[in-house]
């Protein structure tokens, strides 16, 4: 039997909702990031998967929902980028005083726009899943969504919004949400030392498309550590997260046991030496 | 990358996105826009990242129209001409 958590506490700014599993002897914990808006909604069965797996390999997970976000306190409207990366660091911070062993932070898709250098200070391990770092890309296929919606509904009742705020495809946000994440991008984050896997979703036999390959490069720039570099895996399954049915990716679920048990290697090797 | 490919590339894009349909069911002829029911917007804009990405080309937002996503043919001239 699984031993799972379910619990509010107390956010920056309110009360933010998790699911915590936490195996009998904890020898490691993995923090899941949610990445944002339909995406939160196209991953959460597979976190669930992947929180169970990681549960078998004895490392507790958690799961949690940004502020304004699911079922935690709070509505998009009233969170910010700041706000957000507040409550993953002092997440951080508690896993750290409460335990020694290794902390492994799990970033898919969209969630890569909330990394920081705080967080990366607090780890010891990031795990990258087609991880999205192009605030510009990912501000302009949302803003798609509205015109996208618009040949759908060309008669749908648009939605009334304050001055400062806008909306797209029915999520209400702060302009100055929508910029924040728009001017996200890797340049932003300093050096990275921690050990490093990026998945990412490569057709075998094919090269990877020019804008992911720039994407990987870059980041492959911010990796300092050049003992272990960043280690990359191509995924050879369904793109989960943009499928209108619910898919489960199990050559990725594998995959990312692999990345996960490389990670702790890694961390052991480096806290040795 | 000539109709016939493009067609091909395009089709293995949509079944990732919309895989609920038989193999034999995409075609050049397959219509898209208010003839699937899963074509909506979010499916939409996941198709239009996927091209992009996948066939390295940019669209304008002007191309976001129910012309160019009548049927999978339309789609491809879309990415022929973005790709000239």
């Amino acid at each position: 039997m699984i031993n799972i958590n379910a619990e509010f506490f107390q956010g920056t700014q309110g009360q933010l909702f998790r699911l915590i599993r936490r195996p009998p002897c904890v020898q490691g914990h993995v923090l899941y990031l949610s990445p944002l808006f339909e995406q939160a909604n196209q991953t959460r069965h597979v976190f669930t998967r992947s929180a169970l797996n990681v549960y078998q390999q004895g490392l507790e997970s958690i799961i949690f929902d940004h502020y304004g976000t699911g079922d935690s306190a709070g509505d998009l409207n009233q969170t910010s980028l700041i706000l957000w990366q507040q409550d993953i660091v002092a997440q951080l911070i508690e896993i750290k005083k409460g335990s020694t062993q290794p902390i492994i932070l799990s970033v898919s898709l969209s969630a890569a726009l909330l990394l920081n250098d705080d967080m990366l200070a607090l780890i010891d391990g990031l795990l990258l899943v087609q991880a999205e770092f192009n605030g510009n890309r990912f501000a302009q296929q949302f803003k798609r969504l509205a015109l996208a919606a618009e040949l759908n509904q060309p008669n749908a009742e648009k939605f009334s919004v304050k001055s400062d705020e806008l909306a797209i495809a029915g999520y209400v946000m702060k302009k100055q949400l929508f910029e924040q994440l728009k001017q996200q991008n890797i340049e932003g984050l300093s050096p990275i030392k921690t050990p490093c896997c990026w998945l990412e979703w490569q057709v075998p036999n094919n090269e990877l498309s020019p804008a992911r390959a720039k994407h990987y490069q870059t980041f492959q720039g911010v990796c300092a550590s050049i003992d272990d570099p960043c280690h990359f895996y191509a995924i050879d399954d369904v793109k989960y997260w943009q499928s209108t049915e619910l898919e489960l990716a199990p050559q990725y679920l594998a995959t990312e046991q692999q990345a996960i048990k490389r990670l702790l290697t890694s961390i052991v090797a480096e806290k040795i030496c | 990358m000539d109709l016939v490919q493009t067609v091909q590339k395009l089709i293995s894009i949509l079944t990732g996105v919309i895989p609920n349909y038989d193999d034999d069911f995409w075609s050049a002829d397959t219509e898209l826009f208010g003839a699937i029911a899963e074509f909506d917007s979010m499916a939409i804009v996941t198709i239009i990242g996927e091209i992009e990405e996948q066939f390295d080309i940019i669209f304008d937002d002007d191309d976001i129209s129910a012309e160019n996503f009548t049927s999978v043919a339309s789609l491809a001239e879309l990415v022929l001409n973005n790709s000239r």
